[in-house]
This record gives C-alpha cells, structure tokens and sequence, in this order.
C-alpha cells in the first residue's frame, strides 16, 4: 500500500469513532481519539507592528499618527471597508480568501509589560503581568497529556520557557538528525547501555539518568520518524522558511506530537522600519503557504491549528528615528481549515482610545485564545492548565 | 578533616579545588579549613573594566549627548556600552574561576539571583555587581538598603517613576515579594503604603541616590501594624523585624549551599542564628561549622548550575576563551547568561536547569571545552536582532570553541594519580552501580582522558 493510501485509510478508520460528550468529562480518555489535532505556534519575536501589518487604512487618526510610516494606499490589500492587508502578505491574503484565515485584533492583557522579555514571559506562561510562573502553558499541557518530551517540540536548539512544565518538558530541535547524533557518542551509549531501573529512585541523580533516557528515546524515535518524509515542496530559502519545512516533515511523517513552537525574530522596529517590515512580512506569509500547501497535499491541514502571536504590538505614533517604539495591544493570526469564524473575528482597533503610553487598549485577552485551543482544539481541560478559567472564544 | 568533607565544604562554598589543594587541606581541621576560607575571602576587590573609552559621555543626560553628538552616533555609542556589559560577564567569570576570595564570590553570584536586575548601561550595572560583592559577606540591613538606592535597580523595578501624585508600587512588591518576605507574607496594603515611603527616591546623573522632595510623600504610613511617618529605609526595618524576612533568605541559602530538599528543624535552626543580628558571615560560618552540614544526605546532591559546572570545570583544567562570544554561548544554550537574567524572579536553579536539551549539552561540556570536541547547536537569537542577524550567530562561530588549555597544570597536580583517585576527587555523589562497572571497564590510558570522561558522566552533574 502507498504510503498516502494508508494515511488516509488510518484517518478515515478514527474518524469512525463517535465521541459522545460524557467522555470528555474523562480526563485523560478522551484525548486518544484527538490525537491527531495539532498545533503550531509562531511568534514574531521582538514586537510585530500590527498597525502596518493589518493596515487600517480609512482610518484618519493613522495616517495623522504615522505622517512617514502609514503604508500609502495603493500599496495596500483593501479587504473590509476599514482594513486591509500590508502589499507583502499577499500569500496570507490568498489563505484568507480561501477562509483559513481568522484575524482577532486587540489582543493583550491588562497592564501590559513593554518589556521584551517580561512580555514573552507572560504570553509563553500565560501569567497575569504582575505573576511569575516558571513553567509555559504548552509545557503544563504535557505535564498533564503527553507522555515524552516529544509531545511538544520547538523547531530550535534550546528549549523556550513556552515548553517547559513542571515534571516534563518538551524537546527542542531544527534538525533530528543533529539531535540524534547528539545522543549518540559512544559514551552515551556505553552508560545507557548498562543501565538498570535501580538508579531511578535517587532524587536529582535518578531525575538526570531518567532526563538522559527520555532524551535518548525522543531523538531516536523523532529521528526515525521524520525521516520517513521528506518535503518536495519549493519552500523560500531562509531560515524561517526552514523551520516551517521541518515542521511540516514531522507533522506529515505522523510523529506522534502535538504541539510545535517556531519563533521568528527580527521585529523590533525601532528604526528605519518599513523596508525591513516589509521583508519580515513577505518573509512570513510567503513561508506559511508554503507550509499549508505541504499539510494539504497530504491531508493534514484539517487537523493543524497555526496561531501566530507577537509578544506586543506597537506605539500607535511612530518615532524619531523612522520606526515605532515598544506597544501593547495587537492582532493574532489563526490559520486552519475549518474555522469558525473566518476572517476578521472582530472590530478593528480604536485608534482614539488608547491607554496612558498612548498604546492600543486590549478587548480580548490571549488567556482566550489559549483556553479555547486547549478546549475545543486539543480537548483537554484548559482551566487546569491556564491556572483559571477563561471565556472561550468562537473562531473553532 | 575527612576527604569527602572538604570536597563538600569547597564545592558549596566555591566551586571545588584541585588535588594539590586538596592535599594541603587534609591534614587541617575544620574550624580551621572554614576560618580559612572566610579569611580568604575577607578582602573586597572590586569587578572594573577599563570603561575610560566612554569618558566624553560618562554620566551625561541625554539632553547633554544630544548637544554633542547625532542621533547615530548615541545609537552606536550605547551598543558599544552594551558590549561592555557582555566583557563584563566574561570578566565575571573569569574571577569565578580565579580568585581566591571564592566565598565572596560564591557568595555574589548567591546574592545576583536574589536581588535580581538587569541594566544595559555599563557603569550602573558594573556599580551593581560590585555592591553585591561588598556586602555579601556583610551586614544584610545594610545591603538591603543600599540595593534599594542602586540606579540600575531604580530603573529595573522602576522606583524612578514612583512619585507622590502617581505611587508605583513595582519595586515595594518585589522588595517583599521576591527580596525579603515571599509571596503571601504581607498584603496588598501593605505593598501601597510601602511604595507611599519609596517616592521620590531617585539618582543623580553619575548613579548616587538623591531624594527628590517634592516628590515624597511624607504623609503617614500604616505597614505592618505600625504606624508613622515612615520613609524607605524604616520600611526595611520593620521587614526585617519579621521573623519571615530570615526564613525566607534562610530558605534560599539552605537550598543553595546545604540541600534542595529542605529539612525543616534545620532550617529553623539557621533561622534562629540569622534573625539575631542579619550578620551574613555568622550565618555561613555557622552552617559551615555544623555538624550536620557534612551529613551525607547532603554531599552530592544538588544539580551544579551552569555557571557552577563551567567554573568547576576550569577549576581542575584552567581553560581561557580565544573568543568571548563563545562563553556567552555555552551560557545561552545551558540556560544561565550572567548578568542576563530572565525576568526579577531570577533562575529557579534545581530540576529546572535540566531538559532533554540542556542536559545533553552539559554532559558534552568538557569535551567541548578540553577536547575540542564539535559542536553543531546554535544560540536563540535575541529580540533586538534583526532578522538576518537573529538566524546568523551559527555562520559567525566555528564548529569548536577556541579555548586554550592549561593542560600541564592538570598533569602537574593530577598525573600520577590512581583512577580511584580521580573519581573521589570529581565526583561528590553516589555513583550508579552499573556506571560503577562501566567506569571499571574503561581502560585508562591518560589521566587527561579519564578526566574528560569522568566528566562526562550524570553523576558529574551534581555537587
């Protein structure tokens, strides 16, 4: 049997299966019959302007507040009567006309942090701003559900606060293969070759031999599993680009993970930012087609959610220097095949009523989006993970 | 004193010794080796780099600046500074791995992780590393105070903005929070009326504290059941009057230099001595002193933090960095950049430093450092990178750090030594048995070899 011919048989047999509500109360039984949901979390990391990204171009107040940096309207993707994309997303336009795209605007959290690294905290941890947690929402997700560090993987060498539970954490590579070997010196080998379970009830020494053996078998079965696919796609030849291609070998390969975390950086636009907004934005949009196109042709787009996040928007008003300063409210990105609600999920930011520093004001808090994913997408009890219940939210 | 103890005694209170060291030590008694190591640490010599590049813009406004120089030229001015900050941390480490004071050093980087900051600006942060390297032996009252007054914390928990009209509460909660009581020792009153006693409280231009009057609210104040007119420094006597206030720092000192499991009779025991006078050096000596301090349920039990391995390491084979970029490097990818930390909470320590990634990386360490050995894992880029730069740090590194060894002192101390010898001197915990057998398997042929594998093994992780 073809490859494909079998994936598609093996969806088809659990899609046989009927959940009936009552079992979700189960904890723990449900997520079986889910365990082809996944998803993908990109974060433009350094702050994306979301104001030059989703343009609100009827808008007054914008053009007034950004007399150098408003995108002129004729380099704009005019899509309601107040907003439009930026020239560079055309890629991302394309999914939004075929509606696997929902746009939420506003969203934050109270007291926003300008703060890089306090902010990415607290969207990687899901704390209020005046909280700190030391493990990520993805990582307390595996805590509860997975059983490896596998079943959360960030597409990098070092693993994010994002990733980290309190007993289990996830795993972090660009490249199993690397990964692999990494696991596989002869020393390594040779101690884990003799090991017995007796070790494993010493407290830090048992928690280091236990860490090392996970460590071992994630790389080993990452590895020998991705390697059964490999892209033929054409994707663009950066970095981002590449992570996202891995990314899509792993999902259509059938590795048994979850969640998959790229972080994408560049976006602190402090000066002279609009050439290298619009390279970051093409750069972006062009990279995720690509990756949609590669889930479809092997029928795994239904089944992967891709959020897309900055830790904060930008000042409304632009700065001295040709560019913005550090912000605070700002628009998210939801892609996937059977959303909801596609499109633009809600009102376009008030451009008038703006917080002290003079930021975009927040209508919608991230916790949210978090808690409806882990609810309605990954199925599993998001309260316990967030540390509180949230109001859901309806664009899955 | 025993062998094991003094191992012990010198990996918490430093970051272990060499054979040779070893050796001079074993015919001493305790209440000597420890006097020894507080007499060692007696001095106070300041952390300076040569900043004398920045004497032209030195402590200027930016009113100031902005007279002298074009916008670019203050843009490029500040990452020069900020360039400074990161030889700062080599040179940090390089003292770790040096100096003979290493209880005040140990004791520094203990203190940077409770009074945690950050600031780019070299002369601030520079000032701060130093305070906490004057007082962290010292009298705890004081240094609390004379932490709440440094510019680089001002700015970090931004007591600059916290002024009469518009109280900003940030540095009066972590003050509790995080420096002194921990959460849930105090209330949200109580957080109001302490900011209330820090405003106005801000710096001159070359970094000293000034209070800017007008901006105090001199009102009166309720904290803590007292009531007055109380300014910032009276706030810290009344923290410090909570028996909480020694707990809590005693908690912090019992899980870094005695156990991360804590044992409650033992940390009241040390709670008891600290609440006396807040005199750091009797609380150390004291612990250092104990009976139970040497106890084997607390040899070799404690997860090194990076810095800890790092240092450790260079303590056996002295190794200098060719590049500097290259030990920022290993301190990025294992979790702990000096001078960097994550956020005001600091490093969690523990468990925490271990994943699948870290841990692979930690155990290769020594072949990295001494064995050339490749290394292909590249550092997260940072948030102000832009994107080529963000995904460039791979291009710019080659496969091996460029470290220059000091291979004939490891075989001055170290050469002759029996395997067994080795392994006692290295490795402070219990070692698997199957490990055991593996380790006795081994054909040694060089003592640097065996060093590099011992090393290598899980049990090398702990202290």
């Amino acid at each position: 049997m073809e490859r494909r011919d079998f994936l598609k048989q093996s969806t088809l047999a659990s899609s046989l299966f009927f959940v009936p509500n009552f079992v979700k109360a189960f904890e723990n039984v449900s997520k079986d019959t889910f365990k082809h949901k996944k998803l993908v979390i990109i974060q433009l990391s350094g702050g994306n302007d979301g104001l030059n990204t989703i343009v609100p171009y009827t808008n007054d107040v914008y053009f007034r507040n950004r007399p150098k940096l408003s995108i002129p309207k004729n380099k704009i993707i005019k899509t309601t009567d107040e907003l439009g994309f930026h020239e560079s997303l055309a890629p991302l336009k394309n999914l939004y006309d075929q509606g696997y795209l929902s746009i939420i605007n506003n969203v934050g959290y109270p007291n926003p942090n300008r703060s890089h690294f306090r902010s990415t905290d607290i969207w990687q941890t899901a704390s209020n701003s005046d909280e700190y947690l030391n493990s990520g929402w993805v990582g307390r997700f595996i805590d509860k559900y997975g059983k490896n560090p596998y079943a959360a993987i960030e597409l990098d060498d070092s693993l994010s606060l994002i990733m980290k539970g309190e007993n289990m954490n996830g795993i972090a590579t660009k490249n199993p293969r690397v990964l692999f070997g990494n696991t596989q010196t002869p020393f390594f080998n040779k101690i884990l070759k003799q090991q017995t379970e007796a070790h494993l009830s010493e407290h830090n020494l048992g928690y280091l031999y236990k860490t090392m053996i996970e460590a071992k078998s994630s790389a080993k079965y990452i590895y020998e599993t991705s390697k059964t696919y490999k892209s033929n796609l054409d994707y663009p030849n950066n970095p981002f680009a590449k992570q996202l291609k891995t990314t899509a070998e792993f999902i259509n390969s059938d590795l048994d993970s979850k969640v998959y975390y790229v972080s994408m950086g560049g976006f602190d636009t402090h000066a002279n930012q609009n050439i290298k907004h619009s390279k970051l934005l093409k750069t972006y949009s062009e990279a995720v087609e690509v990756f949609v196109k590669d889930l479809k042709k092997n029928d795994n787009f239904k089944d992967t959610l891709i959020l897309t996040f900055s830790e904060f928007g930008r000042r409304v008003q632009q700065n001295a220097a040709g560019g913005t300063d550090h912000g605070a409210a700002n628009n998210i990105f939801l892609i996937g095949e059977n959303l909801k609600k596609k499109g633009f999920y809600n009102d376009a930011p008030d451009l008038l009523n703006l917080d002290k520093n003079r930021d975009l004001i927040h209508t919608i808090d991230f916790r949210s989006v978090y808690a409806t994913i882990l609810d309605r997408w990954l199925q599993v009890d998001d309260a316990s993970i967030l540390n509180k219940s949230f109001s859901k939210l309806d664009f899955i | 004193m025993k062998q094991k103890h003094i191992l012990h005694l010198h990996w918490r209170s430093g970051f272990g010794i060499d054979y040779k060291e070893l050796l001079k030590l074993k015919s001493k008694s305790k209440s000597k080796i420890v006097a020894e190591i507080f007499e060692t640490s007696n001095d106070y010599k300041p952390l300076e780099l040569d900043l004398s590049e920045f004497d032209d813009i030195k402590f200027k406004t930016i009113r100031e600046l902005k007279n002298k120089f074009t916008d670019q030229e203050i843009r490029n001015l500040r990452k020069q500074q900020q360039q400074k900050v990161r030889e700062l941390n080599s040179a940090w480490l390089k003292r770790l791995a040096e100096s003979n004071a290493i209880l005040r050093e140990k004791m520094t980087l203990f203190w940077a992780n409770v009074f945690v900051c950050r600031d780019n600006n070299i002369f601030f942060i520079q000032r701060y590393n130093n305070t906490l390297r004057k007082h962290a032996l010292g009298d705890f009252r004081q240094f609390v105070k004379v932490i709440a007054k440094e510019p680089s914390m001002s700015k970090y928990l931004n007591n600059k903005q916290n002024i009469k009209i518009k109280p900003n509460e940030n540095f009066a909660r972590e003050l509790m929070e995080l420096f002194t009581l921990g959460v849930g020792n105090y209330t949200e009153q109580d957080i109001k009326e302490a900011a209330k006693a820090f405003t106005g409280w801000s710096f001159k231009n070359n970094g000293d504290y000034y209070l800017r009057e007008k901006q105090h609210d001199y009102a009166e104040k309720r904290f803590f059941g007292k009531t007055g007119n109380f300014n910032g420094d009276d706030i810290i006597d009344i923290i410090l009057e909570q028996k909480q206030c020694a707990k809590y720092i005693c908690t912090k000192v019992y899980k870094y230099f005695i156990n991360p499991i804590v044992d409650k009779k033992r940390l009241n025991e040390i709670t008891d001595v600290f609440y006396k006078d807040y005199n750091i050096s009797n609380l150390m000596s004291y612990i250092f002193k104990s009976k139970w301090f040497y106890e084997d349920v607390n040899i070799g039990v404690k997860i090194k933090s990076p810095v800890e391995l790092l240092v450790g390491i260079q303590k056996i084979v002295p190794v200098s960095f060719d590049k500097k970029q290259q030990l920022i490097y290993l301190q990025k990818m294992m979790g702990q950049v000096l001078l960097y930390p994550d956020n005001v909470s600091g490093w969690q320590g523990g468990k925490s430093w271990i994943d699948s990634n870290t841990l692979m990386f930690r155990m290769k360490l020594s072949a990295l450092l001494l064995n050339n050995a490749i290394i292909d894992l590249d550092e997260k880029g940072d948030f102000e990178d832009t994107f080529d730069k963000y995904y460039k740090k791979v291009k710019q590194r080659s496969k091996y750090l460029k470290t220059t060894k000091n291979w004939g002192q490891f075989d001055a101390k170290h050469k002759d030594l029996y395997p067994k010898e080795l392994t006692d001197l290295l490795i402070l915990s219990k070692i698997d048995t199957d490990t055991v057998s593996f380790l006795e398997s081994l054909q040694v042929k060089s003592n640097r070899n065996f060093c590099i594998q011992l090393m290598s093994i899980p049990e090398y992780q702990l202290c």
